[in-house]
């Protein structure tokens, strides 16, 4: 279900070696480098060598234009930047309440959904519900970022429904608000992913065994007790799910942010992949650049998989 | 082509077997120029036409981006193979630090513009070092060469009162107060991809100081800083209007076109921009709007403001540079090319000092635009934009700092410190 | 708010339910309503012009050359998805039954690459792409996607084969040419599920790639259609209806063909997740 569980797994037992056998293995690694290496080859030109360089890059003071003969060797002061100047670290931090908005929503609200309907979704009001749902899963995260940078405008949905309801005071142009418009973003990348994480806890809660409940029923457990002893734990793979999802997409969300706010006001919105891309390409800081992506890179890993080992470890 | 340069050298005497002969340096084989211009501003794209027309066998595949994108993709475009023949620069000195910019040292003897005001030219050259500006080689030219200040809403001055332009930064202090009583937005200022107060902030610099050291610290002079008592004080008089509440509260999420819209559409009293708008605010407000210089500097009289040449290079990688530059010496010298350069842009064109700038209805906003560029020239008060400083001065430096103070979340000190840092980080690198 | 209710109410259910499809759809509501408002205004908030303008649409279409955007994108699709799907199963299917434990590692390493970030690798990948040459032509979006997908095509497609129990391929008694023949009249058959899903998600992964394009290709012409999206906005993002028009237009085809393979889609999407 997960990645790493089934890495070490490995592949069918091989018989041990005896002699006879051994032109036959010989024969089998040889059939194995023919069908992994295309994959493997394209992989390691524009994945491993490109991180190899990153890494190398992040050691140098290189302005991406001259050269790289030309670049000064730097040793590690890219990345003790990236690891004290107060803009870097905002930006970091940044990224961390993104995931936030990006995670929370969604799961909660699915959580709801899911323990409200308790089944699947069947029929035409499932389908419709399926269908409407997912839209914003295929389309472009840039439109994503565009209608919503319309719905956020003075003149935008968002206002026009406060004033609406006579909250007028509460109107404000979102995007360039210092408090508001982390969050507003936020709620972008949560619209996005509503559908995905609620379609994903409904599916899972149909699967929870019927029985559980009728237990705990008889348990006179009282309904958030069931909650929280039967629907949680049975979740607890799909909320696993939902969040490293919604994690990873946070922390790499280049895309919405780049159209609906280009980082402002002032860094309040910026989030490394922006930052990285402006200080490679606009601001000639390669190194920096490449600094900060491995940190980026570390980051996810860090938040990923902690929950990826929760999960495997529950498992077995 | 050294025998085509050398017609063109040979016949400058008269403009018209200059423009014959220099016709062919865009020769007679059909000629694509790679163009990347400003969203948002017709002038290049109108004079890429009509130059079409008038040398049928060059084309121009144009493409636009905003400031904020085109100040990102500059270094990046121009360090590739199919380098942009023409190019929009807001900033020039990295660009020449990393050698992506023709040097037009040649074309200037070839074409002659040494006939231009050199005044015109200044802000165009730097050495080849990459600092400091307003010395060296020349490295690019102006379509025109603009003038800033304050346009205002003549029937919103009406009702507060205002019959005469401010002449002092106290009568224009009164104005902004007048205005915030009645209920009247006060300032039309953008402030969201790029920090639109960054130009009052620098007409406020002009008040209270000299043109010549911010000029310095922009050309990137030795040991120039912006963090001066001065401006120290233009940020604190800049902050007490944001504190007043006379720009709008939510100027964060105004970006430049949506502030033309709504200052086109009544709302604020002043709007900071330059003459490039001038033929634009006419066609949509007619006689109900006005133009004035900010009020000078009460000790010394005269009046500074930000002027300075819309500027275009060629790429150093350039496929077409020969026909590019003399697209440039065309805009300048061709009269079709000057009226429109004038009629669409609204700001003067340039070119040969004794060439006269196409005429202006009398008492029309182009007209008054271009009489208060004459009014800047006299008083020697021109200066570059703050934000041209250095490449990345306005998206790392001015424009998060100036959101941030209008955020509330930055004052006049910090502003000042944190743009001066930033500045000589990135002198540094 | 007490749990018994939300359970035994269908209503709240449905309630709730009909709210979050209202929120989903009402960006793209409003959207639609900005680009029936006449090119160039400032348009209002979600209201029905009294005069839409459905020429904003064919405008937009025109200014963005969205035929050549469309043609642009069926190519990096057709470049793209099916090298990395047939090199994904040929892996999955290599990995699953033709390695050893001992070169479990080997697996490692792919799986290494499925939480990186596009961002991570976008300024190596610049300069490599511009020694290579390919800057600004389709194959910078097209070479580099197919590595960056290995990961996650992969693992997916491993996952698929392990499942297939072994005594089905006897693919350790074969050799050469007859496991290259079995694996193509028997493996990739019973695979079809699996490529079908991998396929769907690198279609929309790939149409929908925003990074790559902005950095690697100039041209909008050359981009993916979201890319374009990007310069359409640079261009034409002063203009609020005919942005909102041409938003509409380009995140048009995934939609339709969304709608039309509505559950393949939504399963490759779920499996995607779980998955991934």
């Amino acid at each position: 279900m997960t990645h790493l569980e089934n890495a070490t797994a490995g592949a069918p037992k091989a018989p041990a070696p005896r002699p006879a056998a051994t032109r036959r293995a010989r024969r089998r690694r040889r059939d194995a480098v023919m069908f992994i290496g295309p994959a493997f080859l394209i992989y390691a030109a524009f994945v491993i060598v490109p991180l190899g360089m990153s890494v190398y890059y992040s050691l140098l003071r290189w302005d991406g234009i001259g050269p790289i003969s030309g670049a000064t060797f730097y040793g590690l002061k890219n990345y003790i930047e990236v690891l004290t100047d107060d803009d870097l670290l905002q930006i970091i931090g940044n990224a961390f309440q993104l995931a936030a908005w990006f995670t929370i929503p969604p799961v909660v609200l699915g959580l709801a959904v899911a323990s409200a309907i308790r089944s699947q979704m069947a029929g035409r009001f499932g389908t419709a519900t399926r269908t409407i749902l997912f839209l914003p899963q295929v389309i472009p995260l840039v439109a994503a970022g565009i209608a919503w940078s319309w719905m956020y405008d003075r003149n935008g949905v968002v206002n026009q429904f406060l004033s609406l309801i006579g909250l007028e005071s509460w109107t404000r142009g979102w995007l360039g608000d210092f408090t508001y418009a982390l969050p507003a973003v936020g709620i972008i990348g949560a619209w996005v992913l509503l559908g995905l994480c609620t379609m994903l806890l409904v599916t899972g809660i149909a699967r929870i065994d019927g029985s559980l409940y009728e237990a705990a029923k008889l348990d006179g457990a009282r309904p958030r007790h069931e909650f929280r002893f039967v629907t949680l734990p049975g979740l607890k793979n799909e909320i696993g799910i939902c969040v490293t999802v919604t994690i990873i997409q946070a922390l790499s969300s280049f895309d919405i942010v780049y159209v609906a706010t280009a980082g402002g006001p002032g860094i309040e919105t910026t989030v490394p992949g922006l930052e990285i891309y402006r200080l490679a390409f606009a601001h000639r800081q390669v190194g920096l650049a490449s600094a900060l992506a491995i940190v980026l890179m570390i980051l996810v890993l860090a938040c990923v998989l902690p929950i990826q080992w929760a999960l495997r470890e529950r498992k077995q | 082509m050294t025998t085509t340069k050398l017609i063109a050298g040979f016949a400058l005497g008269t403009s018209v077997l200059a423009t014959a002969a220099a016709a062919q340096e865009c020769g007679s084989d059909p000629v694509t120029l790679n163009a990347y211009f400003e969203t948002g501003f017709p002038l290049p794209t109108e004079l890429a036409t009509e130059f079409t027309n008038q040398f049928p066998n060059v084309t121009f595949d144009i493409r636009e981006d905003q400031f904020a994108n085109l100040m990102e993709n500059t270094p990046r475009l121009l360090s590739q193979e199919n380098a942009p023949d023409l190019v929009r620069l807001p900033s020039i000195s990295d660009l020449v630090t990393n050698g992506l910019l023709m040097n037009l040292d040649g074309y200037y003897e070839d074409f002659g513009w040494d006939s231009f005001p050199e005044g015109n030219l200044v802000q165009l050259r730097i050495d080849e070092s990459g600092r400091p500006r307003g010395v060296g080689s020349l490295y690019a030219m102006g379509l025109n060469y603009s003038t800033t200040g304050i346009f205002y809403n003549k029937d919103l001055a009406e009702q507060i009162g205002m019959t005469e332009t401010p002449t002092t930064l106290a009568e224009l202090d009164d104005a902004l107060a007048a205005a915030e009583e009645a209920g009247i937005l006060p300032i039309i200022q953008w402030n969201k991809d790029t920090a639109g107060l960054a130009f009052p902030l620098q007409n406020l610099m002009g008040v209270y100081g000299d043109p010549e050291p911010i000029n310095a610290w922009i050309f990137q002079q030795e040991g120039a800083t912006i963090d001066t008592p001065e401006n120290l004080e233009a940020a604190q008089h800049l902050n007490g209007w944001i504190e007043a509440g006379y720009f709008p509260e939510d100027a964060n999420a105004v970006d430049y076109f949506t502030m033309m819209s709504r200052f086109t559409g009544g709302e604020g009293l002043f709007m900071f921009n330059g003459d490039w708008e001038s033929a634009n605010l006419q066609n949509a407000m007619g006689d109900s709007v006005g133009f004035f210089l900010m009020p000078p500097n009460p000790e010394s009289g005269r009046h500074a403001t930000m002027s300075s040449p819309l500027t275009f290079g060629i790429g150093a990688n350039a496929e077409n540079p020969d026909c590019a530059a003399f697209f440039l010496d065309w805009v300048a010298t061709n009269e079709t090319a000057r009226e429109i350069n004038v009629a669409v842009g609204g700001s003067n064109p340039g070119g040969p000092a004794d060439m006269e700038i196409p005429p202006q209805e009398e008492g029309s906003l182009i007209a008054q635009t271009l009489a208060a560029g004459q009014v800047i020239g006299a008083d020697n008060g021109a200066m570059d934009f703050i934000a041209n400083a250095t490449g990345a001065i306005f998206a790392a430096g001015w424009t998060p700092e100036l959101q941030k103070m209008v955020g509330g979340v930055q004052d006049p000190e910090g502003l000042l410190d944190d743009v001066q840092e930033e500045y000589e980080d990135q002198l540094s690198r | 708010m007490t749990f018994p209710r939300i359970r035994t109410s269908p209503l709240f259910a449905r309630g709730l339910i009909i709210l979050l499809m209202v929120v989903t759809l009402l960006p793209f509501l409003s959207m639609l309503s900005a680009a029936l408002a006449p090119s160039g205004t400032y348009p209002s908030g979600l209201e029905w012009p009294a005069d839409p303008q459905w020429g904003n649409f064919a405008k937009a279409w025109q200014v963005a050359n969205m035929d050549e955007l469309l043609l642009s994108s069926i190519l990096i699709v057709l470049g793209t998805v099916p090298a990395a799907v047939l090199f994904a199963t040929m892996a999955g299917f290599g990995l699953a039954k033709l390695t050893t434990p001992r070169s479990a590692w080997f697996y490692l390493v792919f799986v290494i690459g499925l939480t990186l970030p596009f961002e991570a690798v976008i300024t190596p990948l610049y300069f490599e792409i511009r020694e290579i040459g390919l800057l600004n032509t389709r194959g910078a979006i097209i070479l580099p996607l197919i590595g960056l997908y290995m990961p996650f095509s992969v693992f997916w497609m491993r996952a698929h084969f392990m499942s297939i129990p072994n005594d089905l391929s006897e693919a350790s008694q074969l050799d050469g040419a007859r496991r290259w023949q079995e694996f193509w009249m028997v493996q990739v058959p019973l695979a079809r599920p699996a490529i079908m899903s991998l396929g769907i998600l690198l279609f929309l992964w790939t149409w929908n790639q925003f990074l790559l394009p902005v950095v690697l290709v100039q041209e909008p012409n050359r981009r993916t259609m979201a890319g374009a999206l990007g310069a359409f906005q640079g261009q034409w993002g002063t203009d609020i209806p005919l942005l909102c028009a041409g938003s509409l237009i380009i995140l048009a085809p995934t939609v339709i063909l969304f709608l039309i393979f509505q559950r393949q889609f939504v399963a490759a999407l779920l499996q995607g997740a779980v998955k991934g």
